[in-house]
């Protein structure tokens, strides 16, 4: 086991190298970053300092190996636009972000979970008839449009929601001011819940109907006509055997899920004012602020592949017939 | 991701792949649902090809003494605004004609860029295994731990917004999967029995990879193909509301969705109602038509999509 | 819908404060709140560039002097101003017992070191104070004649230097000395009626009061960069004043009995741009616009009224060139829309319709998101265009990323479609875009003599007649023969609640120090 941990997260560390390569040469390939940087009057000669000031005038290689040199020593660089410590201003924003995925996919899990079960044990009513549908429309609706009509009804016309904004719930948290901490929490999850539905809807979705199939495919299993045969109730023969089993599916997407919320972040925290990471790393590429980009991808890469391991240790001890086997990401 | 094993199908026949359609039919129309998304499609499908010639006006004509006209007012030279105008005075339902094209054609271009890269690199990946399998699937660990939506943005900043570019970079978001599934069943094909004979019988590698295996493979993918192209439409509109989609004259069911943002507050419900639906019941009917095929093909499938 | 459904609404809001005792706070009346689109990024006075950005530097910094609403100079800091015999030496002397926000007294030599500070070329400021008002005047150096007297010098005469040198941001010497560069960015020690209380990046900056003029205890400005959040948070009591409203939600802002929108004919110039560079005159289409009746003809093609109307929603300032039309040329008058007059005028001009119509293929590029309805604008411009017989080419960009670039360059076009800030102080400072041909801000590489050639006699006259004169001279070359196709001055559109009294600016200047409650 602990052998298997050390090489994946040696793996890691050439997928994070990867990472930063590829969005270095995706930022780099749209020509010289400098005019970005320089006043609308500049002069020849400004444009030519800034220029050697910010290294632009480097070879390409140069300026990746010694990004890589700074980075094996912890520094992630100056934010071009900002002009302060790249993986500060990152780290400012992650909180925000996580708060608001970790609820999205709470959301998604836990109503995923009593729906997808509704709908298996009563396979072919117009239970399993309806939640199949809503499901499937909540697979079709844009991020974006969904948010923007949860603001209009529920913020606007109903007003049972806040519009916009964030209370910070992490960032208390972290600083050891418990106190604000906790009595913002209540306004943290007043202020998440639309763009948190909005994050979440498309997954929500899709996982409803992945716990049904997969639920139903475990009730046809004969350890679960046995169970039944012998009396044992309807009940337990669910909880105990059926959904243990049908969980393992849902498990093995958390991790990817992560990844796929984070997209979804980007929009949504567009349309809610929410000042998160995506927003953030947005408008960075548009700057081309390459060092901010780069310090939001390697914070971001390092947490999804945290992550996925997790998730399979996890899974080793949920489904003990899983054998750790090569040690794919 | 742990890896969850599949049995590989037999080898296909001709013989048998009449009957397969036969059993299709049967279950396809016992079902319902799916007769209802294949009609759908069919319906898109025509649009997309004779939107042309259906179309009551050029989609990109303004008139900005008509625009944001209710459905069915009168457009210019006495014609009808079916669905209403939009905010420049263009007609909704020539927009949304020639949108079936741009959408569709950016929906299944993209899951064929993805699919075509993605099969390749499995196949090569699963047959050869050792370096070059490591490589292979270190690209894809690199893509996936990076949220596509940024790599998207990235690219598309840079080379600018089209449709061809935008076909390459949802394509390119989606070859992992493929590549991912099409190396496990590679994997456990390579050892079996009719592998071993095409082999013995001094086939080339080539030839084993493309001709003996590949079509042992395909059938599960177009479950998956299926799904995608309905996520490869939602992302096509989530770029579009970034500013990153299509070119602001070229329309699709995404940008249209996009450009009705401002006029909700307003309102004017026919802008964002009538791409909403067109998106909505093509995702449908893609998603019915996946959870149909992958119902047919195999249950076990089930988990990896 | 708004009838029957505010009871809901109420039971709704009210069961639900009840239950969670959360977040329903009616806005209180010591707080104002104002909603900006875009984000902002630095508090540092020399990198400061953003209208946006800058709208907040306002309140936490002073400056000596400033322009009213009507470009009327207002004392600040300073109480007087004496110019040297020559005209490079600006004498400002300050008021006394003037302080910074940490208890510094603010004397000529802070003063001093301010505007040394930003020019110092070992802190690479590329803000707009550099950036813009320094490389405009020919800044030299500030030196403190005593404790209240300030000498700013300057490289030549210049007759908008004053309006310019009001947009520099004061602050003391000691507390910015201590301070990295790093730290005044985040943290700025002001000299003006707010101080900084918070800001959480691409949330929200927080102003508290320290002194008048201020009528407000706090200042909150949210950044809301959606427009459809912006406007219900508005009409939803959250916001007092919102900026960047599209026209589309003009309607539904005034009919929600809440909130107005005052739409202000502000002075930022929309033009079609022509690009009259070398290369690009070896462009399909290049060669077309460096004729100037080709640019004249094309004039008459786009119906600027109708697209103002009907886009913006209103009836925009016509442009007749580059000049804020109170202080324009009065015997212009702007071109009417004729697009048979066009089409002849093309026709003399030997660009005919060849069979398939078309006279010549010419490729238009634009930036997207930045201007009031942008993306539309420029595809009803295309289409008028089109309709003349040219077959345009046309690529709308990213902004940022893709556009500014092309700028610094000075390389998009041969159309290119953009605004450019003006001001209503003085003719000569709408000019001044196109001092020089060579100038960063000569995006069109426009050389007529006519104009260029008249530009020392402007600087240097002190006769008032004299130089209105030159003026409407180089007017009329630049509305004749000039590079630009003129459309209007960009209509600003502010949302404001009910609940306070204040009146936007023609200028893009955000300032609430004057606003109350009703």
């Amino acid at each position: 086991m602990g052998a298997y941990i050390v090489r994946r997260l040696l793996q890691s560390i050439i997928v994070v190298i990867g990472v930063t390569l590829v969005s270095f040469l995706a930022l780099q390939a749209g020509g010289d970053p400098t005019y970005l940087f320089v006043s609308e009057r500049a002069s020849a000669e400004e444009i030519e300092a800034t220029r050697i000031a910010l290294g632009f005038d480097r070879p390409l290689h140069e300026q990746y190996l010694s990004f890589v040199a700074d980075l094996t020593r912890g520094d992630f660089g100056q934010s071009l636009s900002y002009r302060q410590p790249a993986m500060e201003i990152v780290l400012e924003a992650l909180p925000a972000t996580i708060e608001l995925t970790f609820f999205a996919m709470l959301l998604a899990l836990l109503l995923a979970i009593p729906l997808g079960v509704l709908a298996a044990i009563n396979r072919g009513t117009a239970w399993d008839g309806s939640i199949t549908t809503v499901s499937m429309l909540g697979q079709s609706i844009p991020s974006f449009w969904m948010g923007i009509m949860m603001i209009l009804f529920f913020g606007l016309y109903i007003r049972l929601f806040p519009i916009s904004g964030h209370v910070p719930f992490l960032t208390p948290l972290i600083a050891g001011d418990f106190g604000t901490a906790f009595s913002n929490l209540p306004r943290t999850i007043y202020h998440l819940v639309l763009p948190g539905i909005a994050v979440g809807t498309y997954s929500l979705a899709r996982n409803t109907r992945l716990v049904r199939s997969s639920l139903l495919e475990v009730l046809e299993q004969d350890y679960v006509r046995t169970a039944r045969s012998k009396g044992i109730p309807e009940l337990r023969v669910l909880v105990s055997h059926a959904l243990r089993n049908a969980w393992l599916p849902v498990v093995t997407i958390i991790g990817l899920e992560f990844g796929f919320l984070l997209g979804g972040v980007v929009v949504v925290e567009t349309v809610f004012s929410y000042p998160g990471i995506g927003r953030l790393l947005f408008a960075a590429i548009n700057q081309r602020d390459i060092p901010l980009v780069q310090a939001g991808v390697i914070l971001l890469a390092s947490i999804f592949i945290l992550l996925n391991l997790l998730v399979d240790l996890i899974y080793v001890r949920l489904d003990p017939r899983v054998k750790l086997a090569g040690g794919r990401g | 991701m742990t890896e969850v094993q599949i049995n590989a199908e037999a080898p296909q026949s001709g013989n048998g792949f009449r009957a397969e359609m036969r059993r299709a039919r049967r279950v396809m129309i016992a079902a319902r649902w799916p007769v209802f998304a294949v009609l759908f499609l069919l319906v898109a499908a025509i649009a997309a090809t004779l939107g042309g010639l259906l179309a009551p006006f050029d989609p990109n004509r303004q008139n900005l003494m008509l625009r944001l006209a209710d459905p069915m007012s009168v457009g210019p030279d006495g014609g009808l605004f079916l669905l209403g105008s939009d905010a420049l005075g263009r007609d909704v339902f020539s927009r949304l004609l020639y949108g079936a094209r741009v959408s569709l054609t950016v929906g299944f271009a993209a899951i064929a860029v993805g699919g075509s890269i993605g099969i390749t690199a499995g196949l090569l990946s699963g047959y050869f295994g050792g370096w070059l399998d490591d490589a292979i699937m270190r690209l894809g660990d690199i893509q996936l731990a990076f949220p596509f939506i940024l790599l998207a943005i990235m690219f598309l900043v840079v080379l600018g917004s089209g449709v061809w570019n935008l076909i390459l970079v949802l394509g390119i978001g989606q070859w992992v999967t493929y590549a991912r599934i099409v190396r496990a069943d590679t994997l456990s094909l390579r050892e079996k029995e009719f592998v071993e004979a095409a082999r013995a019988m001094g086939d080339s590698t080539l030839s084993i990879i493309f001709r003996t295996i590949l079509p042992n493979i395909l059938a599960p993918l177009t479950v998956i193909a299926s799904f995608n192209v309905a996520s490869v439409i939602l992302s096509e509109a989530a770029l579009s509301f970034l500013g990153l989609g299509v070119p602001p004259d070229v329309p699709t069911w995404g940008s249209m969705l996009a450009e009705s943002r401002d006029t909700l507050v307003a309102n004017k419900w026919w802008l964002a109602i009538f791409p909403g639906l067109a998106i909505m019941l093509t995702v449908l009917s893609f998603n019915i038509l996946g959870d149909w095929l992958r119902d047919f093909l195999d249950p076990r499938l089930r988990e990896r999509t | 819908m708004k009838s029957h459904g505010s009871l809901i609404r109420t039971i709704a809001a009210g069961c639900l404060c009840a239950v969670l005792l959360i977040g329903c706070v009616e806005q209180s009346d010591d707080t104002i709140v104002v909603g900006l689109s875009a984000d902002i990024t630095t508090f540092e006075p020399g990198m400061i560039s953003s209208r946006d950005n800058s709208n907040i530097a306002r309140h936490i910094f002073s400056s000596l002097f400033a322009l009213g609403p009507e470009g009327e100079h207002i004392p600040e800091l300073a109480h007087t101003l004496d110019v040297t015999e020559d005209g490079t030496g600006y004498i400002y002397t300050l008021n006394e017992g003037l302080t910074c926000h940490d208890g510094e007294s603010l004397t000529a030599e802070d003063v001093a070191y301010t505007f040394n500070r930003i020019a110092d070329p070992v802190n690479r400021f590329t803000g707009n104070a550099p950036g813009f008002v320094f490389t405009s005047i020919g800044f030299q150096n500030a030196e403190a004649l005593d404790e209240l007297r300030v000498q700013i010098n300057i490289e030549r005469k210049n007759p908008i230097a004053f309006g310019l040198i009001t947009e520099i941001n004061v602050h003391c010497k000691d507390s910015y000395e201590q301070m990295s560069l790093d730290e005044a960015a985040t943290s700025p020690i002001g000299s003006g009626p707010y101080k900084l209380a918070s800001w959480t990046r691409g949330s929200e900056v927080v102003l508290e009061k320290v002194r008048e003029p201020a009528n407000f205890e706090r200042i909150v400005w949210r950044i809301i960069p959606e427009a459809s959040t912006r406007t219900a948070e508005l009409i939803a009591g959250n916001a007092d004043i919102i900026t960047n409203v599209v026209p589309e939600q003009v309607d539904a802002i005034n009919e929600s009995g809440r909130a107005e929108v005052q739409i202000v004919s502000g002075t930022r110039r929309m033009y079609l741009g022509y690009n009259l560079s070398e290369e690009h005159a070896a462009l399909p289409g290049g060669d077309a616009i460096q004729d100037p009746d080709v640019r004249r003809a094309l004039q008459y093609a786009v119906d600027v009224s109708t697209i103002c109307l009907q886009l913006l929603g209103v009836e925009c300032e016509r442009a007749t060139g580059l000049v804020n039309i109170q202080n324009a040329n009065p015997d212009l008058t702007p071109y009417s829309y004729d697009p048979q007059l066009a089409e002849r005028l093309l026709d003399e001009a030997g660009w005919p319709r060849d069979d398939e119509g078309t006279r010549f293929a010419i490729r238009m590029q634009a930036g997207q998101g930045r201007y009031v309805n942008d993306v539309n604008v420029v595809l009803a411009i295309a289409q008028y265009l089109e309709d003349v017989g040219l077959d345009i080419e046309l690529e709308l960009m990213e902004w940022a990323s893709v556009y500014t670039p092309l700028l610094r360059e000075r390389s998009m076009g041969p159309l290119f479609f953009l605004g450019t800030g003006g001001g209503l102080w003085s003719p000569i400072y709408d000019m001044t875009d196109i001092a020089q041909v060579g100038s960063g801000t000569n995006y069109t590489h426009w050389s007529d003599p006519r104009w260029f050639d008249r530009w020392p006699d402007l600087v240097n006259t002190d006769d008032q007649d004299e130089q209105r004169a030159i003026i409407n001279e180089m007017l009329e070359v630049f509305y004749d023969d000039g590079p630009w196709l003129h459309m209007y001055f960009q209509p600003d559109f502010y949302g404001v609640s009910n609940r306070i009294q204040w009146t936007a600016r023609r200028d893009e200047y955000i300032e609430v120090f004057e606003a109350t409650l009703r």
